[in-house]
């Protein structure tokens, strides 16, 4: 009996905000697995994302081509002649939105890979579309954040910062975008118009190679816990729901490191555009769909 | 499992904790270690004058935009208004301002300065701060080890530009920096000396329990910035127990004795109290009395 009340008391004394702590690399890495190269030849991966069976997609933006990861790790050509479209996520009506930045558009590409218009005249980089199909892009040139709604009415809302990755919190309430020469992660309190507000500095420091003076920090995910994964020079680092640095898992091999999704039917695989290639590798913690 | 995030639990929970904890035990040795007792100088005494505390909330900070949080004001019985009080505050303020918890601030204050052992001193107990949610279902954005870990003046001038300006307007405050120090317990702790460092001039007084001087956001610097930085006017008491964490973000028993060998390396006016406990504020709340005879010494007033 008492085995069964020790962890409904330790429960009710720690409730979920507060046990979810001191998060070692070793509460999500297993022991034996490592990365396991996926796809090669390819000029400069980025943009993985997930459908809601768990196969991955990623772009090579150079190449101007989409390629899609089958859950046997089989991979084949999605889409091709894409303008550069880098970065993809998969929203809520099963379409793949992708930052067709080559014709400065914002699309959403159907099972065919035919590409809808869903935004134009912007330039972009990154996006996340939310539950309720609300997207936000950065747009590193313009140095902001857009945000369109769902009936696709387009804002600026974050300014003044030199964006680059983008992701939500499982719970959508903040939104964390990364500036690759800021050791920090910027958040923001999403209000219900998807305005951005409370702007603060709350992931860091950003663990920097040695003798480096900025992280490279690029794109991001999250798992169901709340931990945070972001890309860098100096791995792939994990930040826990507080703003607190886990640690840095390795990189799958020198070079960039652009952006990470979680992939497979269980959401369990860390999937990384790194360059040429991308990779996976299996860990202890799931990633989330959006607002399901 | 049991490790898991004591740092930055509420000391209430803490104690409930360790009772858990200790059932947990596979052996219960013969003298227990962290067994540390509140003295008289933490119990509500006969004759001696009671302050009052109040609770309220500061909602429209600017320099942690968005944040919402709870804080209390001890006003001590014998103050007047005639002359400025000593200011005092600290992190994680509800735990430090329970009367029933593991330090009751509140009547420690009420002995001392009856004894004339403190000087009349106002407490401010101020709360981490949260982002609340948008909507329903959402989890608030707790803010605590952002404003108490990070290195930078940011915590000093939400003290400076906001709280102790508002608490003014209705108390005097002294300015000097010796009429001022900040404490705090864990993360709390490292933020206390945090202030004290960005801003000496404005707090010269630092009291840390259990000081998460590990490198939760990089904290773990200040031994080497104690060395090699020109000597700060900063007056410091370091509480630290063996059997406190060791974890991803270093070891705190360890942390804890590098700050005060770096303390002793730069001539600081420091005091380290290192004793058996764990992540907590037994042995902290247990010596409160005498930390804060300590630290108030030859306070001018």
């Amino acid at each position: 009996m008492r085995r069964i009340w020790i962890p409904a008391l330790l429960l009710l004394l720690f409730p979920p905000a507060i046990r979810a702590q001191d998060m070692a690399l070793s509460t999500i890495l297993i022991d034996g697995e490592n990365w396991q190269m996926v796809s090669s030849g390819h000029r400069f991966t980025e943009g993985p994302a997930v459908d809601s069976d768990g196969r991955v997609y990623f772009t090579d933006v150079p190449e101007s081509k989409i390629f899609k990861i089958d859950l046997d790790g089989k991979v084949t050509l999605f889409a091709e002649n894409t303008a550069n479209t880098n970065g993809l996520m998969f929203g809520p009506d099963g379409k793949l939105y992708g930052c067709r930045n080559g014709e400065k558009k914002i699309v959403a590409y159907n099972a065919k890979a035919e590409a809808e218009t869903i935004a134009d005249e912007v330039q972009s980089n990154d996006l996340v579309v939310a539950g309720n199909g609300s997207i936000w892009f950065t747009d590193p040139p313009g140095k902001r954040v857009w945000h369109i709604a769902p009936d696709r009415k387009k804002t600026v809302v974050a300014e003044g910062i030199n964006p680059n990755g983008i992701i939500l919190w499982p719970d959508q309430g903040t939104i964390v975008v990364t500036e690759g020469q800021e050791a920090i992660l910027w958040t923001f309190r999403v209000e219900r118009d998807g305005t951005l507000t409370n702007k603060d500095r709350y992931y860091g420091p950003l663990q920097l190679p040695s003798g480096a003076d900025r992280p490279g920090s690029d794109g991001m995910t999250v798992d169901a816990v709340g931990r945070l994964y972001v890309t860098t020079r100096a791995g792939l680092q994990m930040f826990d729901p507080t703003g607190r640095l886990g640690g840095a898992i390795a990189k799958p091999q020198a070079g960039p490191l652009s952006n990470v999704c979680f992939g497979g039917p269980k959401l369990d695989t860390l999937y990384v555009t790194a360059g040429d290639k991308v990779f996976r590798r299996k860990i202890q913690a799931n990633g989330v769909r959006y607002g399901k | 499992m049991l490790r898991l995030s004591l740092h930055r639990v509420p000391t209430g929970v803490l104690a409930a904790f360790a009772c858990v904890a200790l059932s947990l035990a596979p052996i219960t040795p013969a003298s227990a270690a962290d067994d540390y007792t509140l003295g008289p100088d933490s119990m509500v005494q006969e004759g001696v004058p009671q302050g009052t505390t109040t609770k309220h909330q500061w909602l429209n900070s600017k320099v942690f935009a968005g944040t919402e949080r709870d804080y209390w004001i001890y006003v001590p019985k014998q103050y007047d208004g005639s002359k400025p009080a000593c200011v005092m505050v600290f992190q994680d303020g509800g735990s430090y301002v329970d009367a029933k918890g593991q330090f009751r601030t509140t009547v420690v204050f009420d002995n001392l300065i009856h004894k004339g052992e403190m000087p009349l001193t106002i407490g401010i107990f101020l709360n981490p701060g949260q982002v609340p949610a948008t909507e329903a279902g959402q989890k608030p954005r707790s803010n605590r080890s952002f404003e108490y870990d990070t290195l930078s003046d940011q915590y000093a001038r939400f003290l400076l530009e906001e709280v102790l300006p508002e608490v003014g307007k209705t108390y005097r405050l002294s300015d000097r920096p010796e009429h001022r120090a900040i404490g705090g317990i864990s993360s709390g702790g490292i933020c206390a000396f945090t202030v004290a460092w960005e801003r000496p001039e404005a707090f010269s007084k630092v009291l840390s329990h259990v000081g998460s001087f590990t490198n939760i956001r990089g904290g773990h610097v200040y031994p080497s910035l104690i060395r090699k930085t020109e000597r700060k006017p900063i007056r410091v008491f370091l509480q630290e127990g063996s059997n406190d964490l060791d974890n991803l973000h270093g070891n705190w028993p360890l942390a804890n004795q590098e700050m005060a060998a770096a303390l002793k390396f730069s001539k600081y006016d420091y005091r380290f109290d290192y004793g058996d406990g764990g992540h907590n504020g037994k042995h902290g709340g247990a010596i409160l009395p005498d930390s804060l005879r300590w630290l108030w010494r030859e306070t001018p007033q």
